[in-house]
């Protein structure tokens, strides 16, 4: 019976710890603007795009694609009229960004599937003043196996 | 003259209000200090969440919004000695679930950031070493579960004894 009330008595410890978290959390984001409460445009939640959508932007030429690989993966293959801005030199290449308005739609990629660089480099691209960055979650190996338009020519 | 100098062993200590009090400042200190950079860049941590490919972005806004501030509490609570068993409790299973997630971004290949202490996209990369870092805390919350005598508390001294006991 002793054990019985302690670990009801636990439990409402339990209850009481994970009540106080969610009504802090949703009040802090309500109050700041973020998470569920943030304006899209300041939410750095990065949309993540299948090959279909991927393709459509690319035919349409409604975005801008860019290989967060290394320079020398990028010059080995990449999708066609992609730019190259490696992560680890974003600094060193963002110039490349200069030419391109912050209200474009940019489609980041990397390997594929097992890869991260393109959710990092996207994050930077976001603020960096880019709103519309989509991440491209197949990445070149998909695109490849799909005999999608490359450089060079598949 | 004799002198009985005092036996010191490992289970004694275990047993003492001193190891529990140890264990309680370091893991509150950690849960506290990890739980202040998630609530300040919450979309961050959405972004840390989302990487591990797991779930989706409204549950990983879910669990942004609530989780550093179920740290947070967990934490301050461990240190101030209120509610030490429930918060080791809650604790405990955090590490758990991060330790299963930490090791499955592992096996997929993943090499992302871990979202632990900073949500830099470049800072503290998850490895080997970061599970090995969460099953020593993993340890203490299990010790912390289990031990009766939680050492000198808040709530107790406001009541006038010493130490919390749980039976």
């Amino acid at each position: 019976m002793k054990i019985l009330i302690i670990n009801i008595r636990i439990l409402r410890e339990i209850v009481i710890l994970v009540t106080l978290s969610f009504l802090a959390g949703f009040s802090y984001t309500f109050v700041t603007k973020k998470g569920f409460f943030s304006n899209k445009e300041d939410n750095r939640i990065l949309e993540i795009i299948n090959l279909e959508k991927a393709k459509e932007l690319h035919f349409s030429k409604k975005a801008i694609f860019i290989d967060s690989r290394h320079e020398f993966e990028y010059n080995m293959g990449h999708i066609e009229d992609a730019i190259n801005i490696p992560l680890s030199r974003f600094n060193e290449y963002k110039n490349k960004l200069e030419e391109i308005p912050k209200s474009n739609i940019l489609v980041v990629y990397c390997d594929g599937t097992e890869c991260n660089s393109s959710f990092e480099l996207g994050a930077k691209l976001f603020d960096s003043g880019y709103k519309n960055v989509r991440i491209f979650y197949g990445g070149w190996e998909e695109w490849k196996k799909n005999k999608l338009p490359t450089i060079p020519k598949n | 003259m004799k002198f009985k100098t005092p036996k010191f062993s490992i289970k004694s200590f275990l047993s003492s209000p001193v190891a529990s009090l140890l264990c309680r400042l370091v893991l509150g200190a950690v849960f506290l200090v990890a739980s202040i950079d998630k609530i300040l860049d919450t979309n961050g941590f959405i972004t840390s969440i989302l990487n591990y490919k797991v779930i989706g972005s409204t549950f990983a806004t879910l669990t942004a919004t609530f989780l550093p501030w179920l740290e947070l509490f967990c934490g301050v609570c461990l240190i101030l000695g209120i509610y030490p068993r429930a918060s080791s409790i809650l604790i405990s299973i955090m590490l758990f679930a991060f330790t299963i997630l930490v090791a499955s971004a592992l096996i997929r290949g993943l090499d992302i950031s871990c979202g632990c202490f900073s949500q830099d996209p470049s800072a503290e990369k998850i490895g080997y070493q970061k599970i090995a870092e969460n099953l020593i805390l993993l340890a203490l919350g299990l010790y912390l579960i289990v031990t009766k005598d939680y050492g000198p508390s808040v709530s107790n001294f406001m009541l006038g004894s010493i130490t919390t006991e749980y039976y």
